[in-house]
């Protein structure tokens, strides 16, 4: 790996999913998009609400806040998109933010014991810790229940208060 | 062999552009090649051909029609696509398909320059109901596959229930 790529490994794009951030590798976005119309139509695949067009190509949509939040997420002002990994080949996908994107670098440490399997790591950022998400894993993931979240929400107060 | 090159503009559009007929269900608009569809008709004039079926091995279909001596099945778009329950006015008899669609209304017809291939995001029963998706206009349409209205299984098991219930029907008589 030269120094170009290890940058590049070390890159995150921060964003609002709700009232929580979360990290994703910068090397798989392309690009923040504005709230365009969103298409939708009958289908069965969990998380997916629609496509968007973006730049003469169809993308779909995840809506990933009922994975991250426990709820569905109403107000989204972007969508992040995203490249989903199918084998050999990459598909756009588009995540729907609630508020600007940014840029952070650092080194991600490895996700503690019992997290969920799209949590790839957590990245230090000023005095918070962010999840650093897995998109593929994510994007394949079941919606948690209310309950279940109301628990990993105490459970992350929990660890706010003694820190 | 003809070299990609030497095609004038003219051949690439008449290739490319396919008539489709823009229906909907629910409020959601389909696109259905023209060519896949044999007959469109209104229910009021198709309900005295067709005949009550009752199964419950495939709950969309609830009645058959008998066409050039073949059966041919009644598939409700609405219940196959799981959308709300409306009251459907038209009827699309598929070509080379035993099967006719219940839908709403015909929105128009026109053409596509492209089918899109659903994306690979889509992992659902969606994979067999659509060829893909049309871009028109500034709106997205799901084009139909026509043969996703019903599986060779759900047609087997529609089959073997008719037949039964033919014999059933001679006996009595």
């Amino acid at each position: 790996m030269d120094a170009a790529q290890a940058t590049a490994r070390d890159s995150y794009v921060l964003l609002q999913v709700g009232n929580r951030r979360f990290a994703l590798r910068a090397d798989i976005v392309s690009e923040l998009a504005p709230a365009v119309r969103l298409h939708n139509f009958p289908h069965a695949t969990p998380l997916v609400v629609g496509v968007i067009v973006r730049r003469g190509r169809i993308v779909p949509v995840y809506d990933v806040a009922p994975v991250l939040l426990g709820r569905g997420s109403s107000v989204h002002r972007f969508y992040l998109i995203a490249r989903r990994q199918f084998g050999n080949a990459t598909e756009a996908s588009a995540i729907p933010v609630t508020g600007e994107c940014e840029l952070a670098s650092g080194e991600a440490h490895p996700p503690e014991m019992g997290r969920q399997r799209y949590i790839a790591g957590t990245l230090p950022v000023g005095s918070e810790d962010v999840d650093v998400l897995d998109l593929d894993v994510l994007l394949t993931s079941a919606p948690v229940s209310p309950s279940r979240e109301i628990h990993r929400t105490s459970n992350a107060s929990a660890t706010e208060a003694q820190s | 062999m003809k070299i990609a090159a030497q095609e004038s503009p003219k051949q690439r559009r008449g290739r490319r552009s396919e008539p489709v007929i823009l229906f909907s269900v629910a409020h959601q608009t389909f696109a259905i090649a023209a060519d896949a569809v044999q007959e469109i008709r209104s229910t009021d004039s198709f309900a005295g051909a067709a005949v009550e079926f009752k199964q419950s091995e495939v709950a969309k279909v609830r009645h058959t029609v008998e066409r050039a001596r073949r059966i041919y099945y009644v598939v409700n778009a609405g219940v196959h696509f799981g959308l709300p329950t409306t009251r459907p006015t038209l009827v699309l008899i598929l070509r080379q398909l035993r099967v006719a669609v219940l839908v709403d209304r015909i929105e128009r017809m026109t053409e596509i320059s492209m089918v899109h291939p659903l994306p690979r995001g889509f992992s659902g029963a969606e994979r067999h109901w659509y060829r893909g998706l049309a871009y028109l206009g500034d709106r997205v349409f799901p084009v139909i596959q026509p043969t996703g209205f019903l599986t060779a299984d759900e047609f087997q098991r529609l089959d073997r229930t008719h037949a039964v219930q033919e014999e059933l029907a001679g006996v009595r008589a």
